[in-house]
């Protein structure tokens, strides 16, 4: 880890360590305050709201991180259809693989939930910047469907992957098969041709 | 089958003489949850409300949790009956479609109990509706509503896009600025026409 990670960073950083270790009813901010080796008063000048924004800006932190991983798992897709069907594969994977929510989901849904929606819209807005180029790409090639508005469909899709990641329904993630006609019909179908 | 019928506007407290028991213990339930939310409602709170006395309630239900249980399944049952009558007023698909979410989203607006949930108590709500649970609620939501797809879609994709359309519905109902307002016919439609409707009518691959 970077020496030079910068306070805020750490701080976090710490508090999600905490959480997996407590859960975040119990974590405190001296926990973090042990943790991550920042003094109390400084915890507390950068976030004025105290444990309870700790634990809302974590929750933002770990879910960008894992956007992030996404985003760098899939960017060099051949095509839009396929950057679609790689992301909800590794995603779907990587939320079952995801120690700690699993564990918070199990033990403190009551406490995570209403974060994760709370900080929803910064992924949204994530997703949706990530998905633009390539639309627009699509666009170039002539792929999108005439009277399409990317600034309309891009959102849109992005909060169905949103969805889709979370609460897959009836659709086997595992099975490249069945994704692919998800992705190139409900999801897309009204976007390329 | 009989779906109960529960009026909005129904201010009036005094049950009507028709009504069983489990319907008055739903409306009071929901009246409690409404004003105070669910937590704060106590079993002696609904009962107050359905005019009922505490024993008899107790003899019916056996507690809250049971009388909380009951209310939701009528009422998803309620609502989803409503969403199937909206389609089956339409003739086309893409009507049926249109009148499937716009009902669906003033039931929503127009529910008092579930509103005072999704703004101040989101954590008795979100459990149901997120993750795992999400899924069951997708596809107990996409079965509920997609009897009144059949007409317009082969069977093999009937299910299929009730529940689709259940997902497009929920990812608008949850989230804290949707860009399109569900509730508003013109502009649903311009959105199931453009996005939602050509995904829905892609064939089936030979493969």
């Amino acid at each position: 880890m970077n020496v030079q990670v910068e306070p805020r960073e750490r701080v976090l950083a710490s508090t999600y360590a905490c959480v997996a270790r407590f859960g975040m009813g119990k974590t405190t901010v001296e926990d973090v305050v042990k943790e991550s080796g920042v003094s109390r008063a400084s915890i507390y000048r950068l976030f004025p709201g105290g444990k309870d924004q700790l634990l809302r800006e974590t929750v933002g932190w770990e879910m960008n991180r894992f956007f992030t991983r996404l985003a760098e798992a899939v960017y060099d897709a051949p095509d839009f259809a396929s950057l679609l069907e790689e992301g909800l594969v590794f995603a779907h994977r990587a939320i079952q693989d995801h120690e700690v929510l699993r564990k918070v989901l199990e033990t403190e849904p009551d406490r995570l939930l209403p974060l994760i929606t709370v900080e929803q819209h910064r992924v949204l807005d994530f997703i949706t910047a990530f998905l633009l180029p390539y639309l627009e790409r699509e666009q170039r090639a002539g792929r999108v469907r005439p009277g399409v508005d990317l600034e309309v469909a891009a959102p849109y899709v992005a909060r169905l992957v949103l969805s889709l990641i979370g609460s897959p329904g009836r659709w086997d993630m595992d099975d490249p098969e069945q994704v692919r006609l998800l992705v190139r019909e409900e999801l897309l179908g009204g976007i390329l041709v | 089958m009989v779906l109960p019928t529960m009026s909005h506007e129904a201010e009036s407290l005094s049950p009507a003489p028709t009504e069983s028991i489990e319907d008055r213990a739903v409306r009071a339930t929901l009246a409690c949850v409404a004003r105070h939310g669910l937590t704060k409602t106590t079993f002696d709170d609904v009962a107050r409300e359905a005019g009922c006395a505490r024993a008899t309630l107790y003899r019916y239900f056996g507690g809250k949790r049971q009388i909380v249980r009951i209310t939701i399944a009528r009422e998803a049952a309620r609502i989803a009956a409503s969403i199937r009558a909206a389609a089956d007023a339409e003739a086309t698909f893409e009507d049926a479609v249109v009148a499937m979410f716009v009902r669906a989203a003033r039931e929503l607006r127009d529910h008092e109990a579930l509103q005072f949930l999704f703004a101040f108590e989101p954590e008795v709500v979100l459990p149901h509706v997120t993750f795992d649970a999400g899924t069951r609620f997708l596809v107990g939501a996409g079965s509920a509503i997609s009897p009144a797809l059949t007409r317009f879609l082969p069977a093999e994709r009937v299910e299929r896009t009730g529940e689709w359309l259940a997902r497009v519905a929920l990812t608008h109902a949850l989230a804290p600025t949707s860009p399109i307002d569900l509730t508003d016919e013109a502009e649903t439609r311009a959105f199931v026409r453009e996005l939602v409707l050509p995904g829905l009518l892609r064939p089936e691959p030979t493969t």
